[in-house]
């Protein structure tokens, strides 16, 4: 009985921490909701912290083809993602354009982008660290220039 | 459950919320250092566009000129490269205009430039360490006003490249330097547009 309550215990404490590291390094979170047509929604939820890793489990010959694609603008997104991480509560980009409205903000250190148009609106959020994580992997498998 | 394994319980807590915290409190920490940086020397640039058409468009950017100049060099695309654009014109038609510029900056303030016709009405000045241009475009319905007011610490930056390029990075760095400033100013009937200068990084109508 003893052990198996240390077990519980060792199982529910691992829990824990394993969530509050997960949940520290905040969520990557795709939003959308489209009400004409067929009415699709979709919701991507995923923790941040297991995108880097993730990136280790995709196949080289992918990664090379994705860094060679993004070659020539993955230096900006790292650069803009490093940069704005100095910046985590500020308004970047406000758009209203009649029905259309795009807004491109920072708060809390993540990256957030809201659009909206009739019958479709789009809410992205991805801490700033991951894209930052992200860039610099793709970047390492980008063709030497 | 044993006497033991119910003292673990507090130890265990205690270690969960020390972890789940410590990095908010850093984070804490460190949002509070940025935001008095921000009150004491980030300098952020800012677009404004209201146009009062049927569609109600409002256009509004505010970009850290810090992060400006941190991205610039980043871009290589068309006609900027590490944070210079190459213009084929810097000397237009034979107007050399760094000579222009030069003798501008060395002499005192004045009107330089005073165009007045029937579609428009121009003027080029420099005044308290500024060049000021305003147009005065009567053409439209109801009259355009257009006022471009740049320090001429920007435009020697600007022109501290090559001949046929403009030095962006550098005049961001320059405009750092420099107060509130409104920089555009274009209103007509249908438009408003700002650019201007300060330390907010937010920006209120």
């Amino acid at each position: 009985m003893v052990l198996l309550a240390k077990i519980a215990l060792g199982f529910g404490a691992t829990m824990v921490l394993a969530g509050a590291y997960t949940f520290r390094e905040g969520l990557l979170r795709v939003d959308v909701d489209e009400s004409r047509g067929q009415g699709h929604h979709v919701r991507v939820w995923v923790p941040a912290a297991i995108v880097p890793i993730a990136i280790h489990f995709v196949p080289r010959d992918r990664m090379r083809e994705a860094g060679e694609r993004s070659a020539k603008f993955m230096p900006l997104v790292h650069a803009v993602a490093k940069e704005l991480q100095k910046y985590p509560e500020s308004e970047l980009v406000e758009v209203h354009d009649g029905r259309q409205y795009v807004r491109i903000r920072t708060h809390n250190g993540n990256l957030l982008i809201d659009a909206e148009e009739p019958g479709q609106t789009v809410h992205l959020s991805c801490p700033l660290a991951t894209i930052d994580d992200v860039s610099r992997e793709l970047a390492a498998f980008a063709p030497a220039s | 459950m044993t006497h033991r394994t119910r003292h673990l319980f507090p130890v265990i807590a205690f270690l969960a919320a020390a972890f789940l915290y410590a990095p908010l409190g850093t984070q804490a920490q460190t949002s509070s250092t940025q935001s008095s940086a921000s009150a004491h020397g980030e300098r952020w640039l800012h677009v404004r566009v209201i146009s009062t058409n049927s569609k109600g468009e409002t256009v509004r950017v505010n970009v850290p000129l810090e992060l400006a100049e941190k991205v610039l060099p980043a871009i290589d695309h068309d006609r900027l490269h590490n944070g210079k654009v190459r213009i084929g014109c810097m000397d237009c038609d034979g107007v050399d205009v760094r000579t222009i510029f030069e003798a501008v900056r060395s002499s005192k303030d004045g009107e330089f430039v005073t165009v007045q016709s029937n579609d428009a009405d121009i003027s080029v000045m420099k005044k308290d360490g500024q060049l000021h241009v305003h147009v005065h475009d009567k053409k439209k319905s109801k009259d355009a006003q257009i006022e471009v007011k740049v320090p001429m610490k920007v435009v020697e930056a600007l022109l501290s490249g090559s001949k046929d390029e403009l030095d962006i990075v550098a005049g961001l760095h320059a405009l750092a330097g420099q107060g509130d400033v409104e920089l555009v100013s274009v209103k007509d009937d249908e438009n408003t547009i700002r650019v201007w200068l300060d330390s907010k990084n937010v920006t209120t109508d």
